[in-house]
């Protein structure tokens, strides 16, 4: 392998407009140039590209780069006219889902050849289909194999509809029989359609829709949501508050990491194993309604600090005895054989194809990728916190179990020495005519939300990229990767993401 | 004198479906909540399969629909897909707030509500549903699957007995 030469520094000066984030308004020319160099830059990926459409039907696009060492995220925007935008995805393969999903919504086409795939618009979406801007011409192509490809493989449909407690999904699994050659996903099932929902809606109202886009991450995303608004108003919310949030996103990486460990025993089969996880997982959802009066959190955040404080007593009292008993589970998991077996070598993401793909949170770590963004562009409270990102190696589904696990006992930790400072907390925020970016490390990885305000103060655009839209994309390599047909649940298990997060 | 026609495929109804009910899942865009609870039906402090329901991946097996979400219409075809294929007598149950109208309004995207595409005869609310309320939804749903059994009309009864 031939050692890439890398930069430290980041190409240009771009004026800082928020803590931890720069801007820079650009001409279409410059961003190839600039992501070409950026390419080069060490630790710097690009973290979301999209687009946004004024009243006057003017297309701008903005591409958000993430420098993980100069904890600084980058916005760089770029106006965009006629039909065509430079095309990113020939330097960076991680801008391809987010091209496609550009030419859906507002019909402008990257400058390349290459084709494009379906998304989230349905294919039987009309002219009168609900889209953030104008109907593209000609639709996007299904991805699918031939019915019969080199004379052996076929493609086994299956979904969407799925077994009990699986979300909607369509996987094309392109087969001769046993092996998983390749793999196609359609998502476009469960597209609600969110970011066009949210213009014209009040902080408040949006930050309702926000968590019910992707219920497991709901503090996740609310909180990129939250911080966001709060960022466009520059406000800064309580001490307080700030802790009573940080717990209820650590408690939510805890329940989620006990969920993703039980569904990996249910698709191995090992139903002594699920029964015990779930018992566990129960506890903790019990906790949270405990502790914040809603088992998956909702509504514990607000725009400007939280509705609630946290019954610390009963987190006290209740988190250690779950999380010894998590222990205690994980243990005895890695003690057979039979299950473990089935882990190892399952479902191989290299750190190559994380680092190729951006992707992140406890998918990218358990590839050997240090990437956490409560460590890598702190916010208070976490820029006080003693924080050490788990980092696994292998990429297996092995190991993606043990980040998990180390990610459970690191957030017990957290959790249980804010409780002294959590408290409720709230001040007034009302942005008006401002756009910021707001970010979290949610359960799957890092969560981003940009927002824009009119005079008025309703929003005016907002974009959504929950964690699920950055990793998705990396399901058909790890499916790929040596596999058959009982593998592709235990992947999807240790992948641990909601489709409603990428169809938001 | 022998017990009332009616009453006799009542009982056997009840020992039907009341040991061995079998249920299928749909989500119609949830936001993965929902799901989780439902996977939660089956973990030991719940356990449905002490009250004789199961869950089965065939919705010709089934006697009974759980649907989450808004109903999005690009679920349409599938959902409706998923009834047909479930013999009868059915029961189909709406669950959270998404499915029964609380969050969605109607649009291009979405239905908005599940009683817009399919006849609902259980509504559970909550966002979500714990798995206790899911449990009673589910038990309602029972007595309705009774009451249909019950309904059948006589004909079809005295043929069955024939």
């Amino acid at each position: 392998m031939t050692a890439r030469t890398q930069t430290q520094k980041l190409p240009a000066a771009f004026a800082q407009v928020a803590p931890g984030v720069s801007a820079a308004q650009i001409d279409s020319a410059q961003l190839g140039a600039i992501t070409h160099e950026l390419a080069d830059v060490h630790r710097a990926r690009l973290a979301d590209l999209f687009a946004s459409e004024s009243e006057q039907g003017a297309v701008v696009l903005r591409a958000v780069y993430a420098h993980d060492t100069e904890s600084r995220y980058l916005v760089l925007e770029c106006p965009v006219s006629g039909p065509l935008f430079p095309a990113l995805s020939d330097l960076d393969p991680a801008a391809f889902v987010e091209e496609c999903e550009i030419y859906e919504q507002f019909a402008i086409r990257p400058d390349s050849v290459k084709p494009l795939n379906r998304m989230l618009m349905p294919p039987h979406a009309e002219e009168s289909f609900p889209r953030l801007g104008r109907r593209p011409r000609p639709p996007l192509k299904d991805v699918h194999a031939r019915h019969v490809v080199a004379g052996e493989a076929f493609e086994f449909p299956f979904g969407p509809v799925r077994a009990a407690g699986w979300e909607s999904l369509y996987m094309g699994l392109v087969t001769t029989g046993e092996e998983v050659l390749d793999l196609y996903l359609a998502h476009w099932h469960k597209h609600r359609g969110i970011e066009r929902r949210l213009a014209g809606l009040e902080s408040e109202r949006a930050l309702f829709f926000t968590e019910r886009m992707d219920g497991l991450n709901a503090v996740g995303n609310g909180l990129a949501l939250c911080r966001a608004i709060e960022s466009a108003a520059g406000a800064t919310v309580p001490t307080a508050a700030a802790h009573t949030r940080s717990i209820a996103l650590e408690l939510e990486r805890i329940y989620n990491h006990a969920a993703a460990i039980a569904a990996t025993c249910q698709t191995t089969g090992l139903s002594v194993g699920q029964a015990r996880a779930e018992i566990v997982l129960e506890r903790l959802l019990r906790l949270n309604a405990a502790a914040f009066g809603h088992r998956y959190l909702f509504d514990v955040l607000a725009p400007g600090g939280v509705r609630r404080a946290p019954d610390t007593a009963a987190i006290r009292e209740q988190l250690p005895g779950a999380c010894a008993e998590f222990r205690r589970v994980v243990q005895a998991l890695l003690r057979t054989n039979s299950h473990v077996d089935r882990l190892e070598t399952t479902g191989v993401l290299t750190r190559e194809q994380a680092e190729r793909l951006s992707l992140v949170g406890p998918l990218a770590r358990a590839s050997g990728c240090t990437i956490d963004s409560r460590a890598d562009h702190p916010f208070a409270p976490y820029d006080q916190l003693e924080l050490a990102p788990a980092v696994g190696e292998g990429g297996d589904v092995l190991a993606r179990m043990k980040v998990m696990v180390a990610e459970v006992a690191a957030s017990e930790r957290l959790v249980l020495d804010q409780l002294g400072d959590a408290g409720p907390g709230r001040i007034d925020v009302s942005p008006r005519s401002a756009a910021a970016l707001g970010w979290a490390e949610s359960p799957r990885g890092e969560a981003l939300v940009w927002v824009a305000f009119d005079s008025r103060g309703s929003i005016e655009r907002a974009r959504l990229r929950p964690a699920a839209v950055r990793n998705w994309r990396a399901f058909d390599d790890a499916a790929r990767a040596q596999n058959v047909f009982t593998d592709i649940p235990i992947i999807e298990a240790s992948f641990w993401l909601t489709v409603a997060g990428f169809a938001r | 004198m022998s017990e009332p026609t009616a009453d006799q495929l009542r009982r056997r109804a009840l020992a039907l479906f009341g040991r061995s009910l079998h249920i299928r899942t749909v989500d119609t865009g949830s936001c993965a909540v929902c799901e989780s609870e439902i996977r939660l039906l089956s973990a030991p402090p719940y356990d449905l399969h002490r009250l004789g329901f199961f869950l089965t991946p065939a919705p010709r097996h089934a006697d009974l629909l759980l649907v989450t979400g808004p109903a999005v219409r690009a679920m349409d075809n599938a959902l409706l897909k998923a009834y047909e294929a479930t013999p009868d007598p059915k029961a189909v149950v709406a669950v959270g707030a998404c499915a029964l109208g609380g969050i969605y309004e109607e649009d291009g995207l979405v239905h908005g509500a599940l009683d817009r595409v399919l006849p609902i005869d259980v509504y559970i609310p909550g966002c979500p549903p714990s798995p206790l309320a899911l449990l009673q939804g589910l038990l309602v749903a029972v007595g309705r699957l009774e009451e249909r059994v019950a309904a059948l009309s006589f004909d079809l009864v005295a043929e069955a007995e024939r």
